[in-house]
């Protein structure tokens, strides 16, 4: 496929708001160690459920702004703004007063319920006869409001592309940073993804028997649905010359995208995983290297008879006969919707950059297509390139090829 | 790149097609879903075979009217050029609420009946690309797909996102639909929001679809120019946004009346003498909808010879303004 490529994106910084920690490094640690984040749900009512457990994140302080103001905020933005404040800080794009030191900076990001607690606060207002201070909550509910916070809070604005592929939109949305920077359209990008537990998407995923009632076992044969999460990610993607020309710290290179639609069902994959398989084909075309460069792939792998098969046949199909890696973190962060292909790619930076690949945890009986794929406890790699896959509602795939800078 | 626009495709309360935004459309005083407020509203006829048609489809025979509108709009746009590759088409949709009616419904659903009674077959149709999968399936492009979320002025950025497919060479062409649906309980989170006092702002809902090419002909309108995320907190500071927003235009060029409800203010004020006359404003605010007809509206002006270039602004009434300059594909500046 021709292409216009005279712009290399390149990741200056990272940041990220998971179940396992408030943070990069208190998450990666976490992963590392192979935790899971699984508890009771609190944050959310969920009683008369079928399965009432799921991956929830503590929400960090955020001291610049006051208890009026935090509680304007909704649950999704308060995800939201540490990870774009750790991320910016990374990459040196604050100033003392922790605002932007550039005016216009374009985003890409992903939801899919964006501050849906507003919304269900709106409707429970209005059955419930409350006043009208409590229905213009309702304003906060879309995502556009979550971007504006984003805004207001670091002071900068610019294009914000709010993609919402469902829960392969954060992988969606750092592929169109790099879109962007390639095409020459943009010389910085902050990309990434956020989504709050709800009680509209949890009932959701609860009715259509999709969550795991015990631990969540990606690519087990004994799999028995998804664990619910929460979190946040962003990403601060340069083209190579803005960021070399203000001496940034490279730490990761976005070099490939792949994006396809799978048109067989609304909520299950095509099972011979031709379409994941074209998207992660796709990304490695784009990157100019083969299967037997990718040491390690962060699959979506939700835990889901149906999402693990199609994932595995897809994953057989592209790196059968390579020593490839593979494993879902899902197991340990839960499945973060319109977060999730962020927060995965941030894992496979840090693979990148550590040599430690993240394990396959909760694994009893697995899947004998991927079965010596899977990732150990402790297993380290010299890893030249990661690829992190999400699929989505709706049929979106994404995938994403990360390399070493 | 010249970009260009090779087809369109409407459903309006008026009627179904783009000669539908041409006339006046029926309004109805339609009581809020609290019961506590009446607005007029303008709003599809759903019975139009045109609409019901799509209910023969597999994928939409369960799905919310928001896929129906928009299916119907953009077969109109890619029926009008029956040779396209679907396979070199990509497909971009915008909304501002999305599946609106099915959301409102499983959440009154479950918190009525109990979680464990939510309908599973209702909540996949919640999900914002959900109308898209169904319109790309049914419909054939193989394309990349994206579903984005904003208010009006997300339309801007989805045309930005067709021109860096078209730059990047993923595509030769994309198919943009911009689509809403209604529900009563609008009405009353717009009466939260302000945005019903005193202003004649009238709710609407309905689908454009817009087909661009990177290869267009000499009859194509041209998308010459594009200002997007010209943001603002508060109404003090949409006037310096939209003052900004326009800047990145030229300044001879004149601009269509876009408009609605309080935003019309800062319009007035931000365009001064360079609207274009005679041109009526919107005759509702339907978010992305609206903002794919006044594209249609500004290239049929253009298609009539009544101007050489127009600009078309996008003014999102919650977060931030864009605009997109259109020219005659003979026009040079």
């Amino acid at each position: 496929m021709p292409s216009v490529n005279s712009s290399k994106p390149v990741i200056t910084g990272y940041g990220c708001v998971t179940p396992l920690g408030v943070d990069v490094e208190s998450t990666w640690t976490g992963i590392i160690e192979g935790r899971t984040a699984r508890s009771p749900i609190s944050a959310i009512e969920v009683q008369g459920c079928r399965v009432t457990e799921g991956a929830q994140a503590i929400l960090p302080e955020i001291p610049s702004l006051s208890k009026k103001q935090l509680s304007r905020l909704s649950r999704s933005s308060r995800l939201a703004l540490p990870a774009v404040e750790e991320a910016l800080q990374m990459a040196g794009l604050l100033d003392s007063r922790g605002t932007s030191i550039y005016p216009r900076i374009e985003m890409s990001i992903s939801t899919t319920a964006c501050g849906m607690e507003m919304g269900e606060q709106f409707l429970n207002s209005i059955w419930q006869d409350h006043g009208q201070g409590q229905t213009a909550k309702v304003a906060h509910y879309q995502a556009q409001q979550q971007v504006s916070e984003i805004h207001r809070h670091f002071r900068f604005h610019g294009p914000a592309m709010i993609v919402a592929n469902a829960c392969a939109g954060g992988g969606n949305a750092i592929g169109h940073a790099a879109d962007l920077i390639r095409a020459d359209m943009a010389d910085i990008v902050l990309a990434g993804g956020y989504d709050a537990l709800c009680e509209l998407v949890y009932a959701g995923f609860d009715s259509l028997q999709t969550l795991a009632p015990d631990a969540c076992r990606p690519f087990d044969r004994g799999r028995r649905g998804l664990m619910l999460g929460e979190g946040a990610a962003f990403i601060v993607l340069e083209s190579e010359a803005h960021a070399e020309k203000r001496g940034a710290t490279i730490h990761a290179r976005v070099a490939g995208y792949g994006q396809t639609t799978d048109t067989f069902h609304l909520t299950q994959p095509s099972q011979d995983g031709k379409p994941l398989e074209k998207a992660m084909r796709q990304a490695l075309q784009e990157a100019s290297l083969s299967p037997s460069d990718i040491g390690y792939v962060n699959a979506h792998g939700t835990g889901t008879p149906f999402n693990d098969g199609a994932e595995g046949k897809a994953f057989a199909n592209v790196f059968e006969g390579h020593s490839t890696r593979l494993s879902s973190t899902k197991s340990a962060i839960g499945h973060t919707l319109g977060a999730a292909g962020a927060i995965e790619a941030l894992i496979c930076i840090k693979a990148l950059q550590t040599g430690i690949l993240p394990p396959q945890i909760n694994l009893q009986d697995p899947e004998p297509l991927v079965s010596k794929a899977l990732v150990k406890m402790d297993e380290r790699a010299d890893l030249k390139a990661a690829i992190s896959v999400n699929l989505g509602f709706g049929g979106s795939n994404a995938a994403l090829l990360l390399t070493r800078p | 790149m010249r970009i260009g626009i090779l087809s369109s495709g409407a459903v309006t309360p008026g009627c179904i097609g783009v000669e539908s935004l041409d006339s006046p459309w029926p309004q109805k005083l339609v009581v809020s879903g609290s019961g506590k407020h009446s607005y007029n509203a303008s709003l599809v006829d759903q019975s139009l075979p045109e609409i019901t048609r799509w209910g023969k489809e597999p994928r939409l025979r369960r799905a919310s009217p928001i896929a129906y509108y928009m299916t119907e709009a953009a077969s109109q746009a890619l029926s009008a050029v029956p040779d396209i590759n679907l396979s070199r088409t990509g497909v971009i949709a915008s909304f501002f609420l999305g599946c609106l009616v099915y959301s409102v419904r499983f959440y009154k659903q479950m918190t009525t009946e109990g979680r464990r009674f939510a309908s599973p077959i209702l909540f996949p149709e919640t999900v914002f690309n959900s109308p898209v999968s169904h319109l790309v399936s049914t419909l054939g492009t193989s394309g990349p797909v994206y579903s984005q979320v904003g208010d009006k002025s997300c339309w801007a950025n989805s045309l930005r996102t067709a021109e860096c497919w078209m730059r990047r060479g993923n595509v030769d062409n994309v198919l943009l639909i911009g689509a809403e649906e209604f529900d009563p309980y609008q009405l009353d989170a717009f009466h939260s929001a302000g945005w019903m006092r005193g202003n004649g702002l009238v709710p609407g809902e309905g689908a454009g679809a817009i087909l661009l090419t990177s290869k267009p002909s000499d009859q194509s309108v041209i998308l010459a120019g594009l200002s997007d995320g010209y943001c603002y907190s508060s109404k003090s500071e949409a006037l310096a946004a939209g003052v900004e927003c326009l800047a990145a235009h030229p300044r001879e060029s004149k601009v269509m009346p876009t408009a609605t409800g309080w935003v019309q203010q800062v319009e007035s004020k931000v365009v001064g003498d360079r609207m274009l006359s005679g041109i009526s404003h919107p005759f509702c605010e339907a978010s992305t909808a609206s903002a794919v007809w006044d594209t249609i509206r500004a290239a049929k002006l253009i298609n009539q010879g009544l101007t050489q270039e127009l600009i078309v602004p996008y003014w999102g009434l919650s977060q931030q303004f864009g605009a997109a300059r259109l020219t005659a594909p003979s026009f040079t500046s």
